[in-house]
């Protein structure tokens, strides 16, 4: 019997972001299995899927469905075809009733002209045909974000999907509505439908995943039965065997608490809590590593600490000072520095000039500016300053920034947060999309940072980066601190079961 | 050779102006030849009445200088509302509470010379930068979009100047209202005998360099430019958001008053009604085709302001060409200003090719 | 005032009514597709100039408005190729097209029948006015509603299909979900661009029919800004009809009668027309503080709901795991 879904020698390169994405990736998933994806990120699960989805098309390899060969060019062919994707991020009108979004697009009637009855009942009888009841008159954003998702699910069985591939779906759950789910997950597989679905969270995946495909790095690595595998083991294929940097450094030698935070409790989009009661502390002359896949909070947490989010519960300090509800400029004048995960929109403005960038959290330092009007003999001076000291290539102070490299540019931003010697920096992805080259930079001055004193946290989803720089390490799993483990502690396999759900069978915390 | 991307806005900038005023007079040609006349000939007559000057006593240049004061300001006050980040278009309700009330306080109040119009402008920016202040607000608070409320804006601005000339400030019952003359202390003297262009034009200047110093030399303006390119930028460099756009769409406001203060103060002398005709409007178009600028601005005000004379000069009174080929005109050329995605590709393509041949040194064989 | 005074006052109110009515189901038809569209004035004015004058050379007036409903649709297509291929930005091409439409009717004017302000010509007929059969044999309500000009007619028809339209056909729904939420339609296979490009030919033609009731709807003629800020004020009145056909037509006929109100007072009593027409533009802009209050107090629940939300979710985990751990 040939495969609902078989997928070989998938290979995707993305020009734009130079990354090859997939690599020759082989995947095959019987009829009626639940199948999960797993991998961290840039693994290349979701580019697989989107191609599956026909929202890209491979660079080489071939699909086949129901053994038949496809091409596809367009979600609209991947429909046809019997595959429908429910993304992370819904795509329903908000003011539309349940019935009105299930039959978008697809909405019965005679010329041209809407027949709400019978939508209402085609919609509950799919329903209900599936065991998956909804009010068909309900306004969708009224409702509670699992039946929300319930609502895309039954968008895609409306269209007749055969093969329903769900990107994330637990990420915006309740535990009761994660349970929910997998009933209906178990329910569509029993009536003959096949579920990939993508995740991070390997627990789930020992739930309900009848066979799992763990990816890295852009190939497949493994492919297992989930009846003969366990997370220790998925773990270990997740996060593998690179070790690409070790950085030389002292030891550290941590001094008093600079940064703390506790019980903190910070809002998602939407309403579901992305920080759920976290609390840490980072000394002085200290780099605290915070590691996770992307999505269970980290990005929530960076932006509560550093102002560019409001805080729901729990507190921020910075240096006894109680910086929970402070606008980002004060923060930033009790020492507060911030190395964004998106330099290119949010780091710099590649709008203007590098004068400009550089010293857009200094200005009103006296010797930058004086009674209102900016000094721009001594900003440029700086701004050379900075070039030269970091090697800043192909930079001029008074011309634009939007054609320097990557790496150039995070040195410009590095150079801005770093001056002034910040007592706090939060170093977030500060090597992504980066060369090697840029890399080796950034890991150097952190670790010059804080042998002269300063408090780092580094959030970042490269786990040798984490590994390689902090001198402690707390794993974010579900919007909570997993577990925290010391330098020495933190073996690969370690970390990769705590930022996948698992639990570590000896627990070796530090106190 | 580094590419200094500097460079290439400084061209930018002035190409799609340029290019625009060239396709604006092409297009404008075409109608032109329709309408029974030639466009060499036209144009001639134009660009002669607008900006010629035979003697101190004839200088149509000087009318176009004083027709360009209220356009440079209104111009300046769009280029310090868009380059905050605010796309307010009330550039025209805003002067004319501007010129209502130093109308109202050029007879209201008797104070000496000098003092008398410092203070009625002083006034007038007041006034009018609250009203610029207030859509301002109901953006930032919540997030009522700032287009629609300072066009409504606008319509009860100019409901109100249309009651005020016609009742409270009404000097008597002739057929087209006006307020009473102002004072003589109040007066902006003009330069030379004959022509209203005096003071009025040199505040101009001074406020676009104003402007210019205080955007791009001052802490409060480059925290507005900043948070008008990058919003997220700005609040994460520490940047208070909500003020800088705040004070950008209130100086604005202040700007635009300022415009109506000194249009009647050195021009009119008295509000009269339907005396604005779409200053407001014309300085909006000014800051476009200025590339939101103030050397842009001051240099299309007099460009604008001589074609509008020149029209009714040169085209109207010497050959009969209606004048309204003037405002056509501008509107033609922003029209292409707001196309220009469309031929930014042929700039791009035109910046290569010529590249290629200067570093090849030689002509491009194959 | 006596009766037949106030009566006058509405059938002039309902005439008013018309092309801010035209320009608003215009407004709110590109509202709801997500689109703003200031060009709405410009359209009307050149379908008030190109309506006459077709009107006068092709002998016709049906044909003069006809014409102009076309000129609005094209305008609007060219709108919807250059945002759509280029993405232009609507407003400054609404500038420029308005300030265009406003000096170069005049121009032609002037370029072909001489110096004028005001154009006419005795050939020109007026567009034709209709007696509805039944109605008009009702007491008071036949006078009120009997008698009107075509057009007028016309934008009340156009007001109920839009209505109808909007809310209980296929398309109408498509255009609404376009308006919302762009990406939930393209993921259905909705074709944006083409809903675009529908809905700015619409809203152009519809703009240009109250353009041309207004130059042979009535009295014959063309003056220079003959639209004088309807375009704008139609804008007004579909924010303030919250974009609904229904609304529209109410808030429409608000601004209308006040215009009628306007100058009939001022005939009668020393009230100024200016303080009356206040009213509407006023109305407005309180309107979308309203709005956008309500908006800001339903987060607000909703965040106070979320926090109480959150303390019981993370009380619930709390004990759970400290089940796990006994």
């Amino acid at each position: 019997m040939p495969h609902a879904v078989e997928m070989t020698g998938i290979s995707k390169y993305f020009p734009s972001s130079n990354v090859q994405a997939n690599r020759g990736v082989n995947f095959r998933v019987q009829k009626a299995e639940i199948h999960a994806l797993v991998g961290e990120n840039g693994a290349g699960k979701t580019t697989l899927m989107n191609i599956l989805y026909g929202l890209y098309e491979p660079d080489e390899g071939k699909i086949l469905l129901d053994g038949q060969e496809v091409i596809l060019r367009h979600p609209q062919d991947a429909i046809r075809c019997g595959v429908d994707m429910v993304h992370q991020h819904f795509k329903l009108v908000p003011s539309f009733s349940v019935a009105e979004n299930i039959l978008l697009g697809a909405e019965p009637g005679q010329a041209g002209f809407l027949r709400p009855a019978m939508e209402n009942e085609v919609v509950r009888r799919l329903a209900d045909s599936f065991g998956l009841p909804v009010d068909p008159q309900a306004r969708v954003r009224d409702l509670p974000v699992g039946m929300q998702q319930r609502v895309e699910i039954l968008k895609a069985l409306q269209r007749d999907a055969q093969i329903l591939l769900l990107d994330e779906p637990t990420a915006v759950l309740t535990p009761q509505e994660t349970r929910e789910l997998f009933d209906v997950i178990r329910n569509l597989a029993q009536r003959g439908r096949t579920i990939v679905f993508i995740t991070h969270k390997l627990p789930e995946v020992m739930e309900i995943a009848d066979q799992v495909t763990v990816m890295r790095r852009g190939e497949v690595v493994a492919n297992n039965l989930v009846s003969e595998t366990s997370i220790p083991e998925l773990a270990r294929q997740m996060v593998g065997r690179e070790v690409l940097f070790r950085v030389v450094k002292k030891p550290a030698a941590p001094g008093s608490i600079v940064a703390a935070v506790k019980n903190l409790v910070v809002a998602g989009a939407g309403c579901y809590p992305a920080v759920k009661g976290v609390s840490f502390h980072v000394r002085a002359g200290e780099i605290l590593g915070i590691a996770g896949v992307n999505g269970n909070g980290q990005e929530e947490l960076v932006e509560a600490v550093t102002g560019m989010r409001p805080t729901e519960m729990g507190a921020v300090y910075l240096e006894s000072h109680d910086i929970t509800h402070l606008p980002v400029g004060e923060r930033r004048a009790k020492g507060l520095a911030h190395i964004p995960e998106d330099r290119m929109s949010t780091g710099l403005n590649l709008k203007t000039t590098l004068d400009e960038n550089i010293i857009s959290t200094r200005y009103r330092l006296p010797e930058f500016s004086r009674r209102g009007f900016l000094l721009w003999a001594n900003i440029r001076q700086f701004a050379e300053k900075i070039i030269k000291d970091l090697s800043v290539a192909a930079a001029h102070p008074g011309e634009g920034i939007d054609t320097l490299s990557g790496g150039n540019l995070q040195k410009i931003v590095i150079g801005r947060e770093l001056s002034g010697d910040p007592r706090f920096i939060v170093a977030d992805q500060p090597t992504r999309g980066l060369d090697v080259g840029s890399i080796e930079f950034v890991h150097k001055t952190l670790i010059e940072a804080r042998d002269r004193g300063a408090a780092i946290l580094l959030v970042s989803v490269e786990l040798d980066e984490i590994r390689s720089l902090s001198d402690r390490i707390l794993v974010m799993y579900r919007g909570r601190i997993a577990g925290e483990l010391s330098a020495n502690d933190a073996t690969e396999e370690s970390l990769g079961i705590l930022m996948a759900g698992g639990k570590l069978a000896q627990v070796e915390k530090e106190a | 050779m580094a590419k200094h991307s500097s460079g290439k806005q400084l061209t930018n900038a002035v190409l799609i102006p340029v290019l625009a005023i060239i396709s604006g007079l092409l297009v404008a040609s075409l109608f032109l030849l329709v309408s029974g006349s030639s466009p060499l000939r036209a144009y001639q007559e134009l660009f002669k009445a607008g900006f010629s000057c035979s003697r101190l006593t004839n200088c149509n240049l000087f009318q176009t200088l004083q027709l360009a004061t209220p356009l440079i300001l209104t111009g300046l006050s769009a280029v310090m509302a868009f380059r905050s980040g605010m796309f307010s278009l009330g550039q025209e309700g805003q002067f004319l509470i501007g010129a209502t009330i130093a109308a109202w306080l050029g007879y209201a109040i008797h104070l000496p010379p000098v003092l008398h119009p410092i203070v009625i402008m002083a006034a007038a920016m007041l006034g009018a930068g609250l009203y610029g202040w207030f859509p301002g607000v109901l953006k930032t608070r919540l997030g009522i979009n700032e287009v629609i409320t300072t066009i409504v804006l606008n319509n009860i601005a100019n409901l109100f100047m249309t009651y005020a000339v016609n009742f409270p400030m009404r000097a008597d019952q002739g057929t087209t209202a006006h307020s009473p003359l102002i004072d003589d202390a109040a007066v902006l003297p003009a330069f030379v005998q004959g022509s209203k262009m005096g003071i009025g034009l040199v505040i101009a200047f001074v406020a676009a360099g104003l402007v210019y110093i205080y955007l791009w030399r001052t802490i409060p303006g480059y925290e507005q430019r900043m948070a008008g390119q990058v919003p997220l930028f700005a609040r994460f460099s520490g940047i208070r958001n909500e003020g800088a756009a705040l004070r950008g769409v209130a100086l604005s406001g202040a700007i635009a008053g300022l415009a109506g203060a000194i249009e009647i103060l050195g021009v009119h002398h008295r509000l009269l009604q339907g005396f604005s005709t779409g200053l407001g409007w014309d300085g909006v178009m000014v800051a476009i085709l200025g590339q939101v600028h103030p050397v842009g601005v001051a240099i299309v005000a007099v460009f604008f302001a001589g074609m509008r004379l020149g029209a009714q000069i040169g085209l109207q009174a010497a050959l009969q060409v209606p004048r309204e080929l003037g405002g056509g005109l501008i509107a033609l050329m922003i029209l292409f200003v707001a196309v220009q995605n469309l031929y930014r590709g042929w700039i791009e393509g035109g910046r290569e090719w010529f590249q290629k041949r200067v570093r090849r040194g030689d002509p491009v064989q194959k | 005032m006596d009766s037949t005074m106030i009566l006058d006052l509405m059938r002039s109110g309902i005439r008013l009514t018309t092309p801010i009515l035209l320009a608003a189901l215009g407004a709110a038809l590109c509202n709801r597709a997500g689109i703003l569209n200031f060009a709405l004035e410009g359209k009307m004015l050149l379908g008030a100039f190109l309506g006459i004058l077709s009107a006068y050379w092709l002998h016709s007036s049906p044909l003069g408005a006809f014409v102009a409903m076309l000129s609005g649709a094209l305008l609007g297509s060219l709108f919807a190729f250059l945002y759509i291929r280029y993405k232009v930005d609507l407003i400054v091409l609404a500038i420029a097209l308005n300030m265009f439409v406003l000096e170069m009717t005049v121009f032609f004017l002037r370029s072909f029948f001489g110096n004028v302000g005001t154009w006419s010509d005795p050939s020109i007929n007026q567009l034709p006015d209709l007696e509805i059969p039944l109605i008009h044999s009702i007491p008071v309500v036949g006078q009120l509603l009997s008698g009107h000009n075509m057009i007028v007619y016309l934008s009340w028809l156009a007001t109920i299909c839009l209505y109808v339209l909007l809310f209980h056909t296929r398309f109408g729904r498509h255009l609404r979900a376009v308006g919302e939420n762009p990406a939930a339609a393209e993921a259905v296979g909705i074709n944006v661009a083409r809903i675009q490009l529908i809905v700015l030919m619409l809203s152009g033609a519809l703009a240009a029919l109250g353009g041309a009731f207004l130059s042979i709807g009535h009295l014959t003629l063309f003056t220079r800004n003959m639209s004088n800020n309807r375009g704008f004020i139609g804008f007004s009145a579909a924010l303030f009809g919250l974009n609904n056909p229904v609304g529209v037509f109410f808030a429409s006929l608000l601004f209308g009668t006040a215009d009628a109100l306007a100058v009939r007072l001022q005939n009668v009593t020393d009230i100024p027309p200016s303080l009356i027409q206040f009213l509407p533009n006023v109305l407005t802009i309180v309107a979308l503080v309203l709005i956008a209050l309500r908006m800001r107090g339903k987060e607000l629940v909703a965040r106070m709901r979320f926090r109480s939300r959150i303390r019981k979710q993370l009380a619930e985990e709390q004990a759970q795991r400290g089940e796990e751990f006994a």
